[in-house]
Order: structure tokens, then C-alpha cells, then sequence
């Protein structure tokens, strides 16, 4: 087996018990034991299970930028954008709970340079969501405005996660929406926007 | 019986012990040390290090939703009860910043019971907020889950805050925070109106 690709098993395995048992009852043992490596190849790659943690986090966070890419036309206007990527993620999330856990609410008991991460992931999604300024009609936004934005949004999915309503997150894709738009576009369009989205589901 | 004074010294030593130490490193030997309690009194009031710093969480949670909705109830226009609010939530937690990272960041690290109660203390604040359907026009055809989402933003931004040690600049997080409330129910430019409105 390629070097490469067990040192994947060994991250991809680390996010699947982390999102199951929860980081801080994880051992390198359970990690292993979902591979087809031994506990020499685990020390070989990493240091520790919050290094590999670490390296875990980084990898499921280009997996969701590439998903989101990948649906995403650069073309399309930005209200349609914002739609996309957003409902990207929560089908992601939704039929990968245990990832999504891992993603949103372990990070946070993985101290403070995985939340780090997180942190650079979110503001790596609030990035696109600038554009929106432009849509404000040249009212003066808050500098935060995106930040806001996600953290209502990862608020509301945090919640849904913790309470175990993973798999249900699809049914909050117009709720999502709204909270994203709304300091943008007011909740009149965002609203708007909300019910059409609630309509063609 | 357990003095109350016992129980009320350990959960403040709690706050202050995992506050310095971080949660994972805090030991029960730790928090009746600083507590000056034997260790079978600890155990007569808690099963555990987690069952203790539930309670210590609790505490501290309890004590900042009273303060924010004292200085909310004082006054009378939403928006207005809305900025008064805010600014007490901020200023306590500039008094204390330790105990402030305690109860956004690093509660995260102390598992999943404990982010439960964050949301849920969180939650509380629910009431509040909700306030702005009956000050926004059309603001009851507003989603079910539109407090949540401003708390959420809310607290997001004074996470993100805390979590990069910038505890001084606190207090000038209070317009971005109004706005953030507001907007969900009035609206951007009306939002803005507000914030810039009373400063």
C-alpha cells in the first residue's frame, strides 16, 4: 500500500471516531483499530493523536472547499452562489453526521490550534460571501458582516449536531439561508428567498 | 449538611482553577485546594470533576444572563433594550476575562454536557431577543428560529474575540453586536440607523 494513502486511512479513520465517540474519549488505539495499519505506521506520520487530529482536520476541510467548488458557477449571481455552497454543506453534513460533528462541534474540545483551524475554515467561507456587500445598495455594512453571517449559521447547526438532529439538517436549509442573507438583503427578501427555496424542496 | 459557603467557595475556585489551567489539566486535588476542602467533602457535593464544573458553569452562566436582563428590563424601546443589554453582557465580560473565555471558548473543552449547557444558557437569552417580532413590522411572519440566529451571531463574534485574546477591545464590539441583533428583525439599513442613531 502506497505510503500516502494508508497515512489517508489513518485521517479519514480519526475523523470518523472522533465524530462518533467524541474527541476528548478518543484514543490512538480506537484510530488504529479502524485501520489496516499498526500502531508503528501511526507514530511513523504523526507525533500524537492532536497532531494527527490536526492534520484529520485540515484534510475534511478540503474536502468540503472541493465539494463546494465544484457545485459552485463563479458566473452565477450571488444570491444563487451563497444558495449553493450553503446547501452544499448541510447535504454534506446531513447524510455524514458523524463528520459533521467532528467538523463543527469536537473541533472545539481539540484546544486551541484546532480551533484555529475551524476558524480559518469559517473565514474561508465568509470570504464569498463579501460580495453580498454589493447588493446593499451602498448603505455602510458592518466591517463583521460576514462573520455575523456564519455565526448565525453555524450556531443553528451546532444546536441541530449536539442535539443529534444531524441527519434532519436538510429540513433547516431555508431557516440557514435566511440567517445568512438577512444582514445583507433585510428580512423581507430574505424571507422571500427563504419560502422559494422551502417551495422547490 | 454541607455549609452553603462550602459549595458556593468550591464552585468559585472551580471557575478560577480551569479558567487558569484549562479543563483537561484541573484535577480534583486542585479545585479543594483552592477551595480549602477535604476531598470527601468534595465528593459529598459532586461525583466527579465534570459534575462540579457543570454546577461552577451554571453559576457563572446564571450570574450573566441576570445582569444582561436587569439592564435590558431598564429600558423601554426594543432597540434601545436591546444596546443596553448588549453593553452590560460585554462589560461584565471585559471585568473578567478568564471567566469570560471559560464560558464561550473553552467550555468546549470540557465535552459534550458542557457545550450543552453553553447553548442552553445561551437559549435564555431567547426571550430577549424575540422582543424585536412585536417592534418589527411583519416580524411575527419571521422564521421560528430567527433568535436564534442573532444569538448565535452574537456570540460568535465575541468568541472569535476572546478566542484571539483581544478581551480589551470588548466593549467597541457593542455596535457590531447591536447591529447583529437588530438586522434579522429590521433590517440592514434600519439596523444601521440604530446603531449609529445613539452613539
Amino acid at each position: 500500500m502506497a505510503s500516502e494513502s494508508r497515512r489517508d486511512l489513518i485521517l479519514a479513520a480519526m475523523i470518523r471516531v472522533v465524530g462518533s465517540k467524541g474527541y476528548k474519549e478518543t484514543s490512538v488505539a480506537d484510530v488504529i483499530e479502524e485501520t489496516p495499519t499498526s500502531r508503528t505506521t501511526f507514530y511513523k506520520y504523526f507525533d500524537d493523536k492532536h497532531d494527527c487530529f490536526l492534520a484529520a482536520y485540515e484534510m475534511l476541510v478540503e474536502q468540503v472547499f472541493a465539494e463546494v467548488v465544484a457545485n459552485c458557477d463563479g458566473n452565477q449571481p450571488w444570491l444563487e452562489r451563497v444558495e449553493t455552497g450553503l446547501s452544499t454543506i448541510v447535504k454534506l453534513f446531513a447524510l455524514d453526521p458523524t463528520l459533521a460533528r467532528t467538523a463543527v462541534v469536537e473541533v472545539a474540545a481539540a484546544g486551541a490550534d484546532a480551533r484555529q483551524l475551524h476558524w480559518n475554515a469559517v473565514s474561508r467561507f465568509t470570504a464569498y460571501l463579501e460580495d453580498g456587500r454589493e447588493l446593499s445598495g451602498g448603505r455602510e455594512l458592518p466591517e463583521n458582516i460576514s462573520l455575523m453571517s456564519a455565526g448565525a449559521v453555524s450556531g443553528l447547526i451546532f444546536d441541530e449536531l449536539l442535539a443529534g438532529r444531524g441527519a434532519q439538517l436538510q429540513a433547516m436549509l431555508p431557516d440557514l439561508l435566511f440567517a445568512m442573507l438577512v444582514p445583507y438583503i433585510g428580512p423581507r427578501a430574505a424571507a422571500e428567498e427563504m419560502r422559494r427555496v422551502a417551495a422547490t424542496r | 449538611m454541607i455549609a452553603r459557603s462550602q459549595r458556593e467557595r468550591l464552585l468559585e475556585a472551580t471557575v478560577r482553577v480551569v479558567a487558569a489551567k484549562g479543563y483537561g489539566a484541573t484535577t480534583v486535588a486542585d479545585l479543594t485546594r483552592e477551595a480549602g476542602i477535604s476531598r470527601t467533602t468534595f465528593y459529598a457535593m459532586y461525583e466527579d470533576k465534570e459534575a462540579c464544573f457543570l454546577a461552577a458553569y451554571d453559576n457563572v452562566a446564571e450570574a450573566l444572563v441576570k445582569r444582561v436582563a436587569a439592564a435590558y428590563e431598564a429600558e423601554e424601546r426594543w432597540p434601545d433594550r436591546a444596546r443596553a443589554g448588549l453593553a452590560a453582557l460585554l462589560e461584565a465580560l471585559a471585568e473578567e476575562p478568564e471567566i469570560a473565555r471559560l464560558a464561550l471558548v473553552d467550555v468546549g473543552a470540557a465535552g459534550p454536557a458542557a457545550q450543552r449547557r453553553y447553548r442552553a444558557a445561551l437559549q435564555r437569552l431567547t426571550p430577549l431577543f424575540d422582543e424585536g417580532r412585536d417592534f418589527a413590522p411583519g416580524g411575527r411572519a419571521l422564521p421560528a428560529n430567527t433568535s436564534r440566529m442573532a444569538i448565535g451571531a452574537v456570540a460568535g463574534l465575541i468568541a472569535d474575540e476572546l478566542a484571539e485574546g483581544r478581551e480589551e477591545y470588548l466593549t467597541r464590539l457593542l455596535s457590531d453586536l447591536l447591529f447583529a441583533t437588530l438586522v434579522p428583525y429590521i433590517g440592514p439599513a434600519a439596523a444601521a440607523r440604530e446603531v449609529g442613531g445613539n452613539e
